[in-house]
């Protein structure tokens, strides 16, 4: 018996030989004596190379998804007896962010479906309850957990993918359950939508940035114009404008020679994109002597100064009565329009202000101050005008995002 | 109701939260020494038994001080018969150049060396709480961190005399209120509700804070109905209500795997009641079959 399972023990490690590197069992081949205590098979460092990471050798610019399944449908349909599962799944969990399918639910899809179905399923209650088959197992976990950290959420296949392969009572299937109880839950969740995936145009994402801000006030306009329209202007490029009647509004009240601030660039991240914008501000209109004594002195909880009109008190004087701020008007200043431009160079900004003065003719009698801070926050300085119109608009992550 | 330790082992839970089951038994895998699970701060001094007593008798006097307006608030003091008013916001913390940040936690996973984030709260320009930093999910090259990204704000823990734990008691409200002013990034919400017991003491309560972006300032009206359970970060199956009269801490978290800067300004962190939100919890409280989930 010992002979035959030492025969065997043999032809499995020669068979196995073209894909070890580094390989701990080696040794064991050489010598006469074959051993199949587990002692000597116990590996003293941790070494994960028993999978050759050549099976995803693909060069660089060749890396995508098409050649990622194609690799797992080399080691799926290789012949012979399928060894090295585990390691296999863990390999490809490893590149999947370089050849860009870590968002991708199709080659999740793909990598759980190497393990057979049936097998690992426990057929008695110890079985189920002790981790049937622990490693594959585990390392399905490891594909689930990768999954949830991308925001990939396991659909009806995977489900009975997994299902089929560890049965209802293993742990991936249970994962893969809360999964698709708890990732649908907050994936529509935010009060400001945006598309699931965000486009690759520096215009489209401006679009969407300045739409998303100026959802604060819902008659925001959003507007594009192009710097070619206008003579004088260096840059050739596009501005994307936010400004809502309101704010039209406040800034047709502003006095004459009052300053207004251009500041920028701020930065507003959508999903793993972020774009850097602009504001047009005003200094906060500060509080009267007499208005701001009346606000720390004034006892709210005081009842005795209630007046009632049924004993014909007055209930209340003109002087009481106050227009409720806009929610431009702010304490920190008065939010006058906002805008993305193409270039973020200060004569895109220039433009923009022209633009502006055709729909806002007062702003021709105030002085316009490009600041290089701004109390509002950090601030990316303005590119000099005569640049060549390389976008600044930092996009992060790839297109996919 | 049972919960899942360690990823198998089955805990019989209702003995440590309701402190109404005395005599259970609770096997010793579950058994954390450290509160910090062995997170210690390395720049503390280590002091001889012989200071910690002086130390610890200086500060007697205040806090027999502080016993005894305790003492006469309970005999003294009327009981609360008045609810907040719907529509009014208390504010429980308040952020601005007279903020002690000594009060609240900084921590990214670099402190540890777990990671390359980042972050600072103190005061913004103009004059509210800045919770900003630079969020990176690079991993520390040791061959044991997994993930990592994090940066995150704690109140600590309220005290009563004698530095005996206290709770905050937000169970005349609904409705947590923060108005921030935000960058666009999501960010999580973290209510602390450690338990006595060490199997409770990483009970936290979440919910994401959305944030629009842009210069305007937005409020943010989340019912606690809405937030649901973890411990050490694992989202339990058996949701229940955010036990508001037992919360230890609030905090913020920034964590949302997108490298680069962040920025949260935030103005004030309030409560408020509102008598129409009548729901408990969010989250379906149906039974799993037995032996199946975590409980």
């Amino acid at each position: 018996m010992a002979v035959k399972f030492g025969l065997s023990l043999n032809r499995i490690l020669q068979r196995a030989l073209p894909q070890v590197h580094n390989c701990k069992l080696l040794p064991c081949l050489q010598s006469r004596h074959i051993h199949i205590n587990s002692l000597h098979f116990k590996n003293k460092e941790p070494n994960e190379l028993i999978v050759s990471p050549s099976m995803f050798y693909v060069p660089e610019g060749d890396r995508n998804k098409d050649t990622f399944l194609e690799a797992v449908k080399i080691y799926t349909t290789r012949p012979g007896p399928r060894r090295a599962q585990v390691e296999f799944i863990y390999a490809a969990l490893k590149e999947m962010e370089e050849f860009g399918v870590h968002r991708d639910l199709e080659a999740y899809k793909d990598i759980i479906d190497i393990l057979p179905k049936g097998k690992y399923i426990p057929t008695n209650m110890f079985q189920a309850e002790f981790m049937h088959y622990p490693k594959q197992q585990q390392c399905i976990i490891d594909v689930l957990e990768q999954m949830e950290n991308n925001g990939v959420c396991p659909d009806k296949e995977t489900d009975q993918m997994v299902l089929n392969i560890f049965g209802r009572h293993g742990a991936p299937t249970k994962k893969l359950r809360r999964m698709a109880y708890w990732m649908p839950k907050f994936k529509n969740q935010s009060p400001w939508a945006l598309p699931q995936k965000i486009p690759n145009s520096n215009l489209e994402i401006a679009k969407l940035a300045v739409q998303r801000m100026g959802s604060v006030d819902p008659a925001t306009e959003m507007n594009i114009f192009q710097t070619s329209e206008l003579q004088d202007a260096i840059d050739d490029t596009w501005i994307v404008n936010g400004q809502s009647a309101n704010q039209r509004d406040l800034l047709a009240k502003l006095k004459e020679k009052q300053t207004v601030y251009v500041e920028g660039a701020f930065t507003i991240w959508l999903r793993r994109t972020s774009i850097n914008y602009f504001i047009l501000r005003s200094e906060p209109v500060p509080l009267t002597e007499e208005e701001q004594k009346q606000r720390n002195e004034y006892d709210y909880d005081d009842v005795s100064e209630l007046r009632s009109w049924m004993f014909g008190e007055e209930n209340l004087t003109r002087k009481d009565i106050v227009v409720q701020p806009s929610v431009h008007e702010q304490e920190d200043g008065t939010i006058l329009a906002i805008a993305i431009t193409g270039t973020c160079s200060k004569d895109s900004l220039l433009s923009w202000i022209r633009f502006l003065e055709k729909t806002n003719p007062n702003l021709a009698n105030l002085s316009i101050l490009f600041a290089t801070n701004s109390p509002l926050g950090e601030v990316a300085p303005a590119i000099e005008s005569n640049m060549p119109s390389q976008p600044l608009n930092k996009i992060t992550g790839g297109s996919d995002l | 109701m049972h919960r899942f330790i360690a990823n198998k082992l089955l805990v019989p839970s209702t003995c440590v939260r309701g402190l109404d089951f005395p005599g259970v038994f609770v096997p010793s895998t579950s058994f954390h020494e450290y509160r910090k699970s062995g997170y210690v701060d390395k720049t503390q001094k280590k002091t001889s038994t012989r200071e910690s007593i002086r130390d610890g008798l200086k500060e007697l006097k205040q806090e027999i001080k502080n016993w005894t307006a305790e003492v006469k608030d309970g005999v003294m003091m009327d009981p609360i018969m008045a609810m907040p008013l719907p529509g009014e916001v208390d504010a429980q913390w308040f952020f601005n150049q007279n903020t002690n940040f000594d009060d609240w936690v900084v921590t990214s996973d670099s402190d540890h060396n777990e990671g390359h984030s980042s972050c600072s709260f103190g005061v913004s320009q103009v004059g509210k709480g800045l919770f900003s930093g630079n969020l990176s999910t690079q991993l520390v090259k040791d061959g044991k961190v997994k993930n990592a990204g994090y940066c995150n704000i704690k109140s600590i823990r309220p005290l009563k005399s004698f530095k005996r734990d206290s709770f905050h008691d937000w169970s005349a409200y609904t409705h947590l209120v923060l108005r921030v002013r935000g960058d666009g990034r999501s960010y999580m919400i973290n209510l602390g509700s450690a338990g006595y017991f060490d199997i409770n003491w990483n009970d936290q309560f979440h919910f994401a804070l959305y944030t629009r972006g842009g210069p305007h300032w937005q409020v943010s009206k989340i019912p606690f109905s809405k937030f649901f359970m973890t411990s050490k970060g694992r989202v339990q199956d058996h949701q229940q209500a955010v036990p508001l009269n037992r919360i230890t801490s609030f905090g913020i978290t920034a964590a949302d795997k997108i490298n680069g800067p962040f920025r949260l300004e935030i103005d004030y962190v309030g409560l408020e009641r509102d008598p129409t939100h009548t729901e408990i919890s969010a989250y379906e409280q149906y039974k799993t079959p037995y032996f199946y989930a975590g409980y």
